[in-house]
């Protein structure tokens, strides 16, 4: 009676790596920085935009150095910085985030049907990495902004239709391992089909690795997105900090917070997911360490 | 041999294929742009009724959607990327070419640099005992992969060309001259090889762990080579295989961003005509240079593959085109 009602102990074995997996992470150092970081740039580009002044209204001295009146000093225009700033900060980061989701959740999908029943499914999931790697995602981006016009939606489209192979390869490869177990067959047998199984077999193993591979999404997007508005073709009725880079250049002379300040904060936010994706990699491949 | 022969000549037809979709892709993008074709087409400059009238002859707007897409597919393919009806209706490749010196002059060093330097610190950090070293250089290698390239270039004109004074900021040698200054060329380069580089030593460092990690490196040791030895012969040349695929596949991505790295420092390249072509909607040009782009890519592809079945011992001894395939599948996703 007892044997039957106990977890059984290969299960509870893994639950307790996956625990420790996340202490090992929450207990890096690199993650005790990064953390604060990021949750600081998230809750200041969520709340931040009602707290600080207008972005729009011109009309204050241009070219105010930081530090006076104005925390961060005013752009070229004469325009509040820090509100500049906080606002652009909504952007890229909604930019970032709203591709990572979009890939992942692709990627679950199809790298687990292409693992799952291979064939066809596999074949495109290549074909569409190869499309892709020729006509990288930000001359496409270009291509699609000279022709039909700039905007946000068609940015985060553009990003996440190029970018979601990254995620799709780590789902395929656990897909394939799963289909191979036992477990999975006789669920198969009992005549469970894809879908559930991918819901309840697939998807728990590759968290980890997903939530990595996501991570890092997030950084990507946010560098592109920012290479994008640099180059003066993001969306101009919301500028994101590489927007903000767009016109700080001319004024580099006189105005260099223009210039540094926006960089620094994409700086920030993408080595911060970066460094955040590399820990929660270490913690769950403990084996991938120094050999040796 | 004969093996090799048909996986090349299938990878040639399978790229083939790629280039007649991408071309196809930006055809039927082109179409599904808003607005006057003819204007699209012209970019942003007045039209006279006779232009228009010549323009929709010449163009075969009057023709059915697939023929003029199969004449476009021709023309493509006969090396007519059409003409820039703005600039005196120049052929848009000679356009292209007339700058794709200058991008080759600042890609082509960066390269170099990002190769040799990405090989050398990847390398250090793996090997040392000392942690600290690893864990900076790979620290380092992290915040450089984080920084935007052109803001890095932006940084580099600020501190080295405005606070210094040691270079100059825009273009490619003085106003006037032909040819390419290096004193200009300096900063572009730096700014373009240092992502690179940062990409390329992580790589290095992981592929030199799992190489020295390898059965074949404790054989080497029990052999009786000194470490030296092990890691020059043996675990080096394993892990500059990943390199190879690396370097070549990352050749569209460098390509891609010399348009930023060319827009912050004014260098008249290739990407700065992609950028002032998609500014005056001069759409022609704008794929014309994504064509050529992309045939660039694909063929460095190829000879990516034919580099490393030509390195990689295992192919060298017996040529497997499963292995060459599942080397491009793990590098390409």
């Amino acid at each position: 009676m007892s044997a039957l009602t106990e977890p059984l102990p290969t299960l509870d074995r893994d639950r307790r790596a996956e625990r420790s997996g996340w202490r090992i992470f929450l207990r890096k150092p690199s993650t005790r920085i990064f953390i604060p970081v990021l949750v600081f740039f998230i809750v200041l580009s969520v709340v931040g935009p009602y707290f600080v002044g207008d972005p729009i209204t011109a009309g204050y001295p241009k070219l105010l150095p930081p530090g006076g009146e104005f925390l961060l000093g005013t752009d070229q225009l004469g325009r509040d910085f820090l509100a500049r700033l906080v606002n652009g900060g909504r952007v890229s980061l909604l930019v970032g985030f709203s591709v990572a989701l979009l890939c992942m959740t692709i990627g679950l999908i199809v790298g687990g049907l292409a693992g799952f029943y291979g064939g066809l499914m596999d074949t495109v999931m290549v074909k569409v990495a190869e499309f892709f790697q020729v006509l990288p995602g930000i001359v496409l981006a270009l291509v699609v902004v000279a022709l039909f016009g700039a905007n946000v939606f068609y940015i985060v489209a553009i990003l996440a239709i190029t970018m979601w192979p990254g995620v799709a390869r780590i789902v395929r490869a656990e897909a394939m391992r799963v289909a191979q177990l036992g477990y999975v067959e006789s669920a198969r047998a009992a005549g469970f089909r894809g879908l559930r199984i991918l819901a309840s077999d697939v998807i728990p193993n590759v968290t980890p690795p997903v939530l990595v591979a996501t991570t890092m999404t997030v950084g990507r997007a946010i560098l592109i997105e920012s290479g994008l508005s640099y180059l003066g073709i993001g969306d101009p009725s919301s500028p994101s900090w590489g927007a903000l880079l767009n016109s700080a250049q001319s004024y580099m002379r006189d105005g260099w917070w223009l210039a540094v300040l926006p960089g620094a904060c994409i700086v920030l936010v993408v080595l911060a997911v970066n460094m955040l994706g590399d820990a929660l990699n270490d913690a769950y491949n403990p084996t991938v360490g120094r050999v040796k | 041999m004969k093996a090799r022969f048909i996986y090349y000549g299938r990878l040639v037809l399978s790229s083939f294929i790629l280039f007649i979709a991408v071309v196809t892709v930006l055809f039927f993008l082109l179409e599904l742009a808003p607005g006057d074709p003819i204007q699209a087409l012209v970019g942003d400059a007045p039209i006279s009724d006779a232009l228009r009238e010549r323009l929709v002859v010449a163009y075969g707007l009057d023709r059915p959607i697939i023929e003029r897409y199969l004449t476009y597919l021709g023309n493509v393919l006969t090396g007519n990327l059409g003409y820039s009806v703005v600039t005196n209706n120049e052929p848009v490749l000679d356009i292209i070419l007339s700058r794709a010196g200058n991008t080759l002059a600042i890609a082509i060093p960066s390269f170099l640099i990002s190769t040799t330097g990405g090989i050398v610190l990847g390398a250090i950090a793996a090997r040392t005992r000392k942690r600290w070293l690893d864990s900076g250089l790979s620290g380092l290698a992290v915040t450089l992969f984080s920084i935007p390239n052109f803001w890095l270039g932006m940084l580099l004109i600020l501190f080295f060309s405005l606070t210094l004074g040691w270079f100059p900021t825009q273009g490619k040698g003085p106003f006037g001259g032909s040819g390419v200054d290096p004193r200009y060329a300096v900063l572009p380069i730096i700014t373009m090889a240092t992502t690179e580089l940062a990409y390329k030593a992580r790589i290095m460092r992981s592929a030199m762990i799992e190489s020295l990690g390898q059965d074949f490196i404790d054989t080497a040791r029990s052999k009786g080579l000194t470490s030296s030895q092990t890691l020059w012969r043996h675990a080096l040349p394993n892990a500059l295989l990943p390199m190879v695929t690396i370097s070549g596949y990352s050749l569209g991505f460098v390509l891609a961003g010399s348009v930023l790295v060319e827009r912050v420092f004014g260098w008249p390249g290739m990407g700065l005509l992609f950028i002032e072509s998609v500014d005056r909607q001069n759409n022609m040009v704008v794929m014309g240079i994504v064509i050529v782009l992309t045939i660039t890519i694909i063929v460095v592809n190829i000879l990516t593959d034919v580099v490393y079945g030509l390195v990689d011992p295992r192919l060298r001894a017996r040529f497997s085109p499963k292995r060459s395939a599942e080397v491009k599948k793990e590098a390409l996703v």
